[in-house]
Formats: structure tokens, sequence, C-alpha cells
């Protein structure tokens, strides 16, 4: 029996350590002839770096739809550093989302450069296993937006290079049944949806979503300064309200709480016409609505009357350095150059990935997203998503009654005194 | 050599002297290389002619005490700290490297350590069955006979012998794949391994029974509700083992019934139809029906497009605000219908078992209960029932064991569908359609709680192996009175 379990644990891991394998392809056999050249090993002593690197192999993890690409980067980052060293670089699939669980099974077999979402960098730093960028961070700081490398930081410390800044939820919405103005309020919205016969939809059953309610009302849910626990005050007022506030939308006929997959499929049979959600589905609503697609910052929702903007997650993608690798230092400069400027140009002409790099940011191409310009004008009410590992499971359960509309007895107050009860629940010590 | 290893386990069965004794009568009263082999094998063997026994041996002795010199007692040492240093990493811009302390890894530790207590306890084992087995040389040359030779002594392995050839793989296979893990697993439950101890950046130490006692509602604030969730998600998980279980048995035997049932026309047709449910992949179907249950699933839209959901409202079974059934996403509804889908996935099965013992029921019994004049339902319940039941008993049990630890069925309904709307079992990150594998599975893969898990699965066991034996008694009991 137990056998069974620790089996059945044995086949998930090594599952999962087969879905991040490495796929070993091109290496660039750079030229040892390099001869005379070698001996231009042009200082560039503003970094320090070492004069010859030799042989490096490196493994690089990265979500599966950017394989290509990263290849494509991998090969310019050999092609460049030729001179330096024989370089030979793998790249495996593992998603962002992914990326905790796999490198924390085993933070010494994990890739020596992977990407990952800056939800995971407190706990990867917990476990050691991201190095402190010691090469040519003033430039990577200077380079990138300023959450973005907040969101890269921890006690002042860059851990990571950031990737992309488009990793947030904001509000899309058919624009031939709901107008500009209805968008600006959960309201507007609504009464729009209900005189179409459509819905508005997110998901509140989820400790991502529903904080943007909690978040607005200026209500907070950070991590405590040991990088572990919970910090929550959403049993304070006005908590009671906003989950009073939450239940009234729960309870209109035009809203529906639905999970992803449900508001894809709502959008492409046409019964949604606005959701919540963030760039991973708005290429399904924009090839749905076509020109009627819009996006925006989230809206505002009636509270005791009074309206208030909901707040959000910001989130970024990031890429980090393994500090078991190796090669730490040519692994450093490998995540600096696939998060440079010009990569990260390619990055958004690649996959229209929300750059964080400032100059390619401020870019027209880039600005006339719809997506990206919603997410930057949520940035203004988004905080970086910063909690721990107690949050999920009590919020969503809020979230889930909320929906419901089933209190089982409880009052408002009640209700949020026990998801902060469980939120705020040390992690097992 | 495989001597050495396997007649300590085998002779231990308690035939005639036990081991012990044997080894210290030949300690004892054997001659000086019969004691000299309890510390160098070889000797032993070269004292009493048989030189390629020895070095073979010897050889095995020697990488034993090489394992304990490099590797075993140097950690074992550390085993009472699990370690005191911790990693530290600087980074050297001029090398391009991490420069890293000598730390302490305490799951290396851990491992290393009990790896070295069963070769320590090997080593000892073999060690005196050494010892015994050159008693019996010395007596052999003593009354003036030959011993074997070592082409002899394979000769012996492979035939009067075989089955101490034929078990040593798998006793070495159990030993390294099944105890060693189960011993670690063990010791986790006893220390601080969780997500602020993970090696190799920190370390892990002995923490006794505190986790023991968290479990059972002592001690932090976390606790108390830890403690309530995993008394409820025990509840359920008994509930679920003896539901699936039991509508998986008798689904299986009334289908079977039905198809072997000589109105029933094409039988074969009926039977190949359920067993090709089986050759689906089982994740393939619960996955579909997870889809099919879902709140805006097909089945749902059925369900209100001929008026069920409707129905269900006017007859109170549906809150008002609901506008779908909530299958799989509402509490009572996804206890149901987990064990209802599982008796799809499962009763295959079943029915082709109970078919085949149905079919080993003597005729004449049935014969004759017929000319008594018993109808089926006595027919079923007097004869094919309690057969069913002697013959399935066991089997029962095993399944009972299997559904406690069903992860499959479980998981896959329900993972990223089901949210509890308990908040105290919420606050635990368990629902209420957790069994204890899942929400150790969760608690592992999501939170790194290895030791909780530990503690969990330790739980498990303990009442599989009660359970297991309550069961066996029974059944035995039972089956004296049966027959």
């Amino acid at each position: 029996m137990k056998k069974q379990v620790s089996l059945a644990m044995a086949t998930v891991m090594a599952l999962s350590l087969a879905a991040c394998g490495g796929s070993p392809s091109s290496s660039s056999a750079a030229a040892a002839d390099s001869g005379a050249a070698a001996t231009d090993s042009t200082g560039s002593d503003a970094t320090g770096e070492a004069a010859s690197w030799g042989d490096v192999t490196l493994t690089m993890w990265g979500a599966e739809e950017d394989q290509t690409m990263l290849r494509e980067m991998a090969d310019a980052f050999i092609a460049e550093n030729a001179d330096k060293g024989n370089i030979t670089i793998n790249i495996g699939a593992c998603s962002e989302a992914d990326a905790k669980d796999n490198i924390l099974t085993d933070p010494t077999a994990a890739a020596d450069v992977f990407a990952f979402a800056d939800d995971q960098l407190n706990e990867l730093v917990a476990a050691g296993a991201l190095q402190e960028v010691s090469l040519n961070a003033d430039d990577v700081k200077s380079r990138n937006l300023e959450g973005s490398v907040e969101a890269a930081s921890l006690d002042g410390k860059l851990y990571a290079y950031p990737m992309t800044a488009d990793n947030g939820y904001f509000l899309y919405y058919d624009s031939s049944v709901i107008s500009a103005e209805d968008a600006q309020t959960v309201d507007g919205i609504l009464a729009a949806a209900a005189a179409a016969g459509r819905t508005f939809d997110m998901t509140l059953n989820d400790g991502w979503y529903i904080y943007s309610f909690f978040a607005g009302a200026g209500l907070e849910a950070t991590l405590a300064d040991d990088g572990v626990n919970t910090v929550c005050n959403w049993n304070e007022a006005p908590g009671a309200d906003v989950a009073q506030a939450v239940m009234d939308i729960a309870s209109n006929s035009a809203f529906v709480s639905a999970p992803d997959a449900d508001i894809v499929s709502g959008i492409t049979n046409g019964t949604v016409c606005a959701a919540v959600s963030g760039t991973w589905n708005a290429q399904v609503a924009q090839e749905t609505w076509g020109e009627n697609y819009a996006a925006t910052k989230l809206p505002t929702y009636t509270m005791n009357g009074e309206q208030v903007q909901m707040g959000s997650f910001a989130g970024y993608k990031l890429v980090g350095v393994n500090p078991h690798s190796a090669n730490v230092g040519v692994a450093m400069m490998l995540a600096d150059y696939i998060t440079n400027e010009a990569n990260q140009q390619k990055r958004f002409e690649d996959r229209q990935l929300g750059p964080s790099n400032i100059n390619v940011n401020a870019s027209e191409a880039v600005q006339a997203a719809p997506a990206i310009a919603a997410l930057a004008a949520q940035s203004d009410f988004s905080d970086l998503q910063r909690v721990g590992a107690n949050y999920w499971d009590p919020a969503a359960s809020l979230g889930q009654i909320l929906a419901s509309g089933d209190t089982q007895g409880k009052t408002t107050q009640q209700l949020v005194d026990d998801a902060v009860a469980g939120i705020t629940a040390a992690v097992a010590q | 050599m495989a001597e050495m290893t396997l007649t300590a386990p085998l002779r231990a069965d308690g035939r005639e002297p036990g081991f012990l004794q044997r080894f210290g009568h030949a300690f004892v009263h054997g001659d000086v290389f019969t004691k000299l082999s309890f510390f160098i094998w070889g000797l032993g063997y070269i004292g009493h002619g048989q030189l390629i026994k020895a070095v073979l041996v010897t050889l095995v002795q020697g990488l034993g005490l090489y394992y304990l010199g490099v590797a075993g007692i140097p950690n074992l040492m550390k085993f009472g700290t699990l370690g005191t240093v911790q990693m530290e990493m600087v980074f050297n811009p001029a090398t391009f490297k991490n420069e890293v302390n000598d730390y302490d890894n305490s799951f290396a530790i851990l491992l290393l350590s009990v790896i070295a207590l069963v070769v320590i306890v090997a080593l000892i084992a073999a060690a005196m069955a050494v010892v015994a087995s050159n008693y019996q040389l010395q007596q052999i040359r003593q009354a003036g006979k030959k011993t074997n030779n070592f082409r002899q002594d394979i000769r012996v392995y492979l035939n009067e012998k075989f089955y101490v050839t034929l078990l040593t793989l798998p006793v070495l296979g159990v030993v390294v794949f099944t105890i060693v893990p189960l011993f670690i697993l063990i010791a986790v439950a006893f220390t601080n391994y969780d997500q602020q101890h993970m090696p190799p950046n920190s370390l892990f130490t002995w923490v006794g029974l505190s986790n023991f006692f968290t479990l059972f509602g002592g001690g932090q604030s976390l606790s108390l509700t830890f403690g309530y969730a995993f008394g409820k998600v025990l509840v359920w998980t008994l509930v679920w083992a003896f539901f699936a279980t039991f509508t998986n048995f008798f689904g299986g035997v009334f289908l079977a019934m039905f198809i072997n049932d000589k109105k029933t026309k094409f039988p074969k047709l009926w039977r190949t139809l359920f067993v090709i449910t089986i050759a689906v992949p089982q994740f393939v179907t619960l996955l579909l029906v997870r889809n099919f249950f879902g709140d805006n699933g097909i089945f749902n839209t059925m369900m209100s497009n001929i008026g069920v959901t409707d129905f269900l409202h006017n007859i109170g079974l549906l809150s008002p605000g609901v506008d779908h059934i909530p299958f799989l996403t509402s509490n009572g509804w996804a206890q149901v219908m987990i064990i209802l889908i599982n008796i799809w996935v499962g009763v295959p099965y079943q029915m082709l078992i109970a078919t085949g013992v149905l079919m080993n029921i003597p005729g004449d019994m049935l014969e004759a209960a017929r000319i008594d004049g018993a109808n089926p339902v006595q027919m079923f319940f007097s004869i094919k029932l309690p057969y069913l039941l002697s013959v399935q008993g066991p089997a029962l049990v095993t399944d009972f064991v299997k559904n406690i630890n069903n992860f499959n069925v479980i998981y896959l309904l329900t993972q990223d569908v089901f949210v509890t709307t308990d908040q105290a079992m919420a606050a635990s990150s368990a629902k209420e359609v957790d069994l204890l594998v899942t929400w150790l599975f969760r608690l592992t893969q999501e939170q790194y709680n290895y030791k909780m898990a530990a503690v969990i699965g330790i739980m498990v066991f303990i009442i599989c192996a009660v359970f297991t034996v309550v069961c066996f008694r029974f059944i035995n009991k039972k089956e004296a009175t049966f027959s």
C-alpha cells in the first residue's frame, strides 16, 4: 500500500521530469582554431568576465510554444560567443507555471537557465534555486520596467532577468454589445450583457481572481517578512462589505463564475460578451469578436453604493539561473542575452508577448496591441503577486462560497474571518 | 555467496535449532578457522579448503566494509543531527563559477545512513551465517569426508537448493526498492523536512513525535484544522472505499448473471462491449467524463433541455441561485457522482471475475435447489452469493485496500474542478472529496510538506494493515464454517 503511494509519486515525478526533459539539439562546435583571433579577446572589463570559458554545456527550460524561438536565440548566443568557448545549449520544454515544481524536486538536477512566473520567486530563492544576478545587474535593472525589476528582486537583491510583462488579467469585451462607457463599471457591463441575453464571465473560485475585489477596496494579502507565511487583512473593514458586493454580483443572472476553459468556450459559442482573464485567452476573443474586440482595465464595482476600482495581480515572466550550475557565469550571460532588448523585440514579434524592456514596451507596435495597452492601464491598480502557499485554498474556498451565494449560515464577516484564519495560518512548521 | 545473504532469513524460520542457537553453538565449538571466519569470512573457507568461495565471500564483505568506511560511517556519525553545516555559495567573477563550502545534505545523510544500517545488519547476519556454514564444513572434515568443491557447490544451488538461487534477486529487490525507501519514509515522519527545510540549501533535523501531535490536533493553530481535515478525509476515504468496493462487486455479479442467463441473447456481444471499456485507458475515460459532467458540460445542457434541472429546483434539491446541476463541483453531488462513475470504470473487471466464479459453481448444487423448489432469489442468496464471497473474500479485502488508495479516480475527476466551501478544510488544503492519498499528494506536490505526507502515509499504512489483518481473520473463521 505504502509502496503504491511511493510508486505513484515516483511515477509522477518521473513524468514531470520527463515533461521537462532536455531535447538535445544543435550545438555549435565553435571554432577551436580561433588561433590569432583568440589573442584579441577584447577585455570587456566592465563585466569582469573570465577570458576563456572552455567547453560549456548548458540546459535551458522554456515554454513548449517558445522552443523554436529559444533555439534561435541560443544559436545566436553561441555564434556571438564562439571566440570565448565551445558552448553547447540543450533546450527543454517546461512551462513557466510549472517551473517551480520541477526545479524544487531536485535543484541540483534542474536546468541551468529557466523561465518562470514571478510569483514563484520567493520559494525559489528560499530553496536556494535562484542565483543572485551578479553580472551586469545594473544594466538589467535600468533597461526593464520598474515593476518587472521589483518582481525579480527580493530584499533589494536582483534574482532574475525580467522577460515579459503581460502575465496579469484585465477586461475584454465585445464592443458591439458593451459600450466603452458601460465597460467602466461592473453594473454597466451586467446591464448591457443582460439586455443582449449574454453573460459577463470571471473565475471567482480562484484565489488569483478573487483577490481583485479585496485589493480594490484597499485590503491586502501579501507575504510576511519571513517570506513563507501570508499577511491578510480581508476581515477588517470593509472586507465584509466586499464579500457582500461579490455575492451581489454573483447573484446577477448575467454574471457567470466560470473556469478558464468555460470562458473560452463561452466566447467562441457566443454566450459570453465580456470576461476577466489574461492574454492567453485574448487571442480567442480577438478571433471571435473581430474588430469588435476591445480590451481595457478592470471595471469598478459597487460596494455600499460607491464605486470601487478592481485591483489585480500584476504578473511578469522572468528568466532565472540555477546556482547549482557548473557554469553559473556563462548561464548568467545567456539569461542576460535572451532577455535583452533585441530578443524582447523578437519575442513580441514571434509570439506577441508583452515586453518588460522599457524601449520595446514604448514602441508603437507594442502600444497598439489592445491587451498590452489594457494591462498598462491596469498596472496603476495592480500589485505584485506575493502570497504564501496557504493563501490559495482558503481564498478559492471563499470565492466558491461567494459565487454560490450559499453562506452556510455564516455572516459575511464570519466568512472573511474564516478565510483570513486559513490564509494567515502558519505554513507547517 | 548466495548462501551468505540467504541462509539467514530462510533458516530463521525456526526449523530445528534456531539461527542464533546454531551460530552460538558453531562459534563456541568451532575450530580456529570457524571462529576467525566471523571477522574475515574468507579465512574459514581457506582453512576448510574452499578457496574460490573464500575469495568471493571476502570480496562481498570487503564491498560492504568499503561502503561503510567511505560513506556509511561518516554519515552515520551525523545521523543524530542530520547535518550541521548549511550550504553557502559565493560567485567568483574571476572563474565564472560558484564556490560552495563543504556543506551537509540532510537527505543524503538520512539516505546513506539508512543504507548503512541495512548494510551493517546484513553484514552481521551474513557473518553469523558464515560461521555456521564453516562449522558444518569443519564437522564434515572431522568426519573424514570431503567437502564440496566450488563446482559441486554451484551444482547444489542449481539443483537441491535451487529455491535459494531463485529467491536471491527478489529478496535483494525487496530490500533495495521496498525496505530502504520504507525506512526513509518512516524516518521523514520524525523530521521537519518541509518547504522551509529543503536540502541541499538548508538542513532538516529530528523533531520526535511532534508531527503526530500536529496531526491529532495538539500544538499550533494550523494543527487544529489539520486534525479536523484529517478526520473528515479519513471518514470519506472509508465511506468511499466501502461503496466503491461493494457497488463494483455487486454490479459485476449482477451483470455477469444477466449476461450468463440462458434467456439473454448474444451474451458474447454484451461481454465484449463491456470488456472494450477496459481497453480505453482509465485516465482518458475519467478526464472525458469529468468534462461531460462539468457545470457547463454536455450532460448539464441535456439535463436543462429536458427539464431535469427545473425539476430539481422545484423539489428543492438545487438552490434557486444555481442554474446548473453541480455534478462534480458541490460536495454531496460530487461524492455520489464519483462512486457512480467508478462503477462504470470498475464493473467490467468484476464482471469478468464473477463470470468465471459463477461458472464454477457445481451444477448439481443448483439443480438440487431447483428441484427442491427454490426460486432464483433464494438460489442467489443461499448458494451463489455465499459461494462468491467464500471465493472472492480475499479479493474483496484487497479491493477495499486498493480503493482506500484509489488515486486516479478521485484526482482525475476532481482536480481543478472541485473547490471546497468548507473553510476549515480549505485551511488545510483538503477537500471533502479527497482521499488520504490525494490529500497527501497535493500536500507534497504543491506545498512540499514531506514530513506531514510521511505521517499521513504511516497512518494509511496502519489503517490498511489493521483492516487487512482483521478481515483475513474473519474470512478464515467464515471459511471454516462454510466448508
